[in-house]
């Protein structure tokens, strides 16, 4: 999966830092930002294979990041994982209606975020030559 | 004696007997439709009205038989049938004998009545006071009670109730609910009906209503009132205001919410990062000293965390044990700056320090002042934005002797409206959520640390747009310093 460009999206700046060197040391391009405006004004303009973020962050939280990713065109279709602390914050429904694909918890394994990463693009591949 | 006379007069007897019955009856009629059936005192005035009626027609009709039978003696004495062969003392024995039986029998049927009317009386007194007792409770207690008829005329309702539905509680008895109560609080007549239609013994509901503004959650209880015949014949319903109740059940959740947060964050890097080093990703020493260093700062974040929940929790139970010593704020400001300058460091934000202070000690518990200064520092740090400077100066006050410390950064700053609240357990700035998460301890902490425990005192000033300052003062300890700063 190298040269895929991944957003990651946090305002724990250790968390962005783990992430990103995971990533990098497996090959991928990682670009950041620190909350859901700044995330989504880079989504705009980088329109990078997948996105992961937090569910609450200052400015704009998660969920109102992928509500704005899903109304726009260019950025409707891009997969995203989304991290969080709260236990149950994020419901089936809200899930499948914003197309969340994965959730993880946090403490998380940055091993098995990059594992579902990998299952998501290999899946986006899949569907996109059939 | 002259019976004929007597006989004459049977038909007034015969009349007084029946009216009086008739009377007592439609007494009691008239007071149980106009009291009602819920009234147990009126049940007994009611049996109190039947047993004098009853009483008045009975004394009637034995009256009427005495007199028949004196008749019937001397109807046999003047055409001589029967009484023969007797002599006249005889007659006047027997006649007597008679007299005196009915008499007899009287005195004890008319006795036992008035014993039980007596009783009567008695239950009617105690059955009065119960009443006044019962009313007395209803209005003196803070829930609203409301007690309709079958026709949802109001029967009582106390001041509570009349304060909530804003209508004279004294005056509107017999009055529909549904014109007393305005139409903005339907929802309770609804369910009043609602409970008298399905005959439920007793449900509560939450209402919400409106009130200055302000929405208030009353928890609803109403319950059926039945008769002796199991028809419902009025409803009770006492509302309870619970608003209070709710919104500390609110902060509770949130808090849970925002400390559950807040202590996964930290975790969260800290395995993270644990699990990098333990996987060989940390190529070089200089990354794995900079993942330990991250490792330790998160596990020092986690700890002051744990330790304001503890805290917290110590102080409102009571139960903290102080070591309270000499203390140089200058030198336990020092430390905390070196904790606090990894945190300021990852948002580009400077923390300058304050000048050497000759003498400024305080009489303290020192691992609780160290918790005043960097829950401030930090604090400061947290609602400063990337780029932006937190100061610290101490200040001796030797006309008051007293030391000040200030925190100042050059933030988001405070609304006017909040001010007074921000030291507030569980309080967050509305406007400023969305800049920072938190708890809400760190201040209330700080201020129960200072003003508490230490006979201090916390203030705090503020502008939006420019920043903050706040702040704390103590009494100069005596005696000779025990630290000197570096």
């Amino acid at each position: 999966m190298a040269d895929k460009k991944v957003l990651v999206v946090d305002d724990e700046i250790h968390i962005v830092h783990v992430v990103t060197i995971k990533l990098r040391n497996n090959g991928y391009e990682v670009i950041s930002a620190s909350n859901g405006q700044e995330a989504f004004d880079l989504a705009c303009v980088e329109l990078p294979d997948i996105i992961v973020t937090d569910y609450q962050m200052p400015v704009m939280g998660g969920i109102e990041f992928i509500e704005n990713l899903r109304a726009n065109e260019s950025t409707k279709d891009i997969p995203v994982v989304m991290l969080t602390a709260r236990s149950f914050a994020v419901e089936d429904e809200q899930k499948e209606s914003l197309d969340i694909a994965k959730c993880l918890s946090k403490p998380f394994s940055p091993k098995e975020l990059l594992r579902d990463i990998e299952d998501i693009l290999f899946h986006e591949a899949v569907t996109k030559q059939v | 004696m002259n019976f004929v006379k007597l006989l004459e007069s049977n038909r007034g007897i015969k009349v007084a007997a029946i009216a009086g019955t008739i009377a007592a009856i439609l007494a009691a009629a008239l007071q149980l439709i106009s009291g009602g059936f819920v009234d147990s005192s009126n049940m007994i005035g009611v049996s109190f009205l039947l047993l004098t009626g009853l009483t008045l027609g009975w004394l009637g009709f034995y009256t009427l038989r005495l007199c028949k039978s004196v008749d019937s003696v001397a109807n046999k004495l003047k055409d001589g049938s029967g009484y023969n062969e007797m002599n006249g003392p005889e007659v006047a024995a027997k006649l007597a004998t008679v007299v005196n039986e009915y008499i007899q029998q009287g005195c004890e049927q008319a006795d036992s009545l008035n014993q039980q009317i007596n009783q009567l009386h008695i239950q009617i007194q105690l059955s009065n006071r119960q009443k006044q007792n019962t009313e007395a409770i209803i209005y003196s207690i803070s829930d609203a009670v409301i007690v309709v008829d079958e026709s949802d005329r109001l029967l009582m309702a106390n001041e509570a109730a009349g304060k909530l539905f804003a209508f004279n509680h004294k005056k509107s008895q017999l009055i529909p609910i549904y014109e007393l109560i305005q139409h903005d609080k339907k929802e309770f007549i609804e369910f009043i009906q609602k409970i008298r239609s399905t005959r439920a013994r007793s449900k509560r509901h939450d209402l919400e209503f409106i009130e200055d503004d302000r929405l208030r959650v009353y928890d609803c209880r109403v319950s059926c009132v039945f008769d002796h015949r199991d028809m419902v014949c009025g409803v009770v319903a006492v509302l309870h205001d619970i608003t209070r109740e709710k919104e500390i059940s609110q902060m509770k959740n949130d808090f849970v919410s925002h400390v559950s947060h807040e202590l996964k964050t930290p975790l969260a890097s800290i395995t993270a990062y644990a699990e990098m080093l333990a996987d060989g990703e940390a190529d070089d020493e200089e990354t794995r000293v900079e993942f330990y260093s991250i490792i330790q700062n998160q596990a020092n974040r986690l700890n002051r965390l744990i330790e304001d929940i503890l805290n917290t929790a110590r102080i409102d139970s009571g139960l903290i044990k102080l070591d309270k010593q000499p203390v140089s704020l200058t030198v336990l400001i020092e430390e905390q700056l070196a904790m606090i300058r990894g945190f300021a460091d990852e948002k580009n934000i400077e923390v300058v320090g304050q000048k050497p202070i000759i003498f400024d000690q305080v009489y303290v518990d020192r691992d609780m002042m160290a918790q005043v200064v960097v829950n401030l520092l930090s604090n400061a740090v947290k609602y400063t934005p990337a780029g932006g400077r937190v100061s610290i100066e101490t200040e001796v006050d030797n006309n008051s002797d007293v030391v000040r410390v200030r925190v100042t950064d050059n933030g988001i700053g405070i609304p006017a409206d909040d001010i007074d609240h921000v030291f507030d357990k569980f309080y967050r700035v509305g406007v400023n959520k969305k800049q920072a998460r938190g708890t809400g301890l760190g201040l209330n902490l700080v201020k129960q640390i200072i003003e508490k425990l230490h006979n201090g005192k916390v203030f705090v000033t503020s502008k939006v747009g420019q920043g903050s300052t706040f702040g704390f003062e103590l009494p100069i300890a005596a005696g000779e310093p025990v630290e000197s700063s570096n």
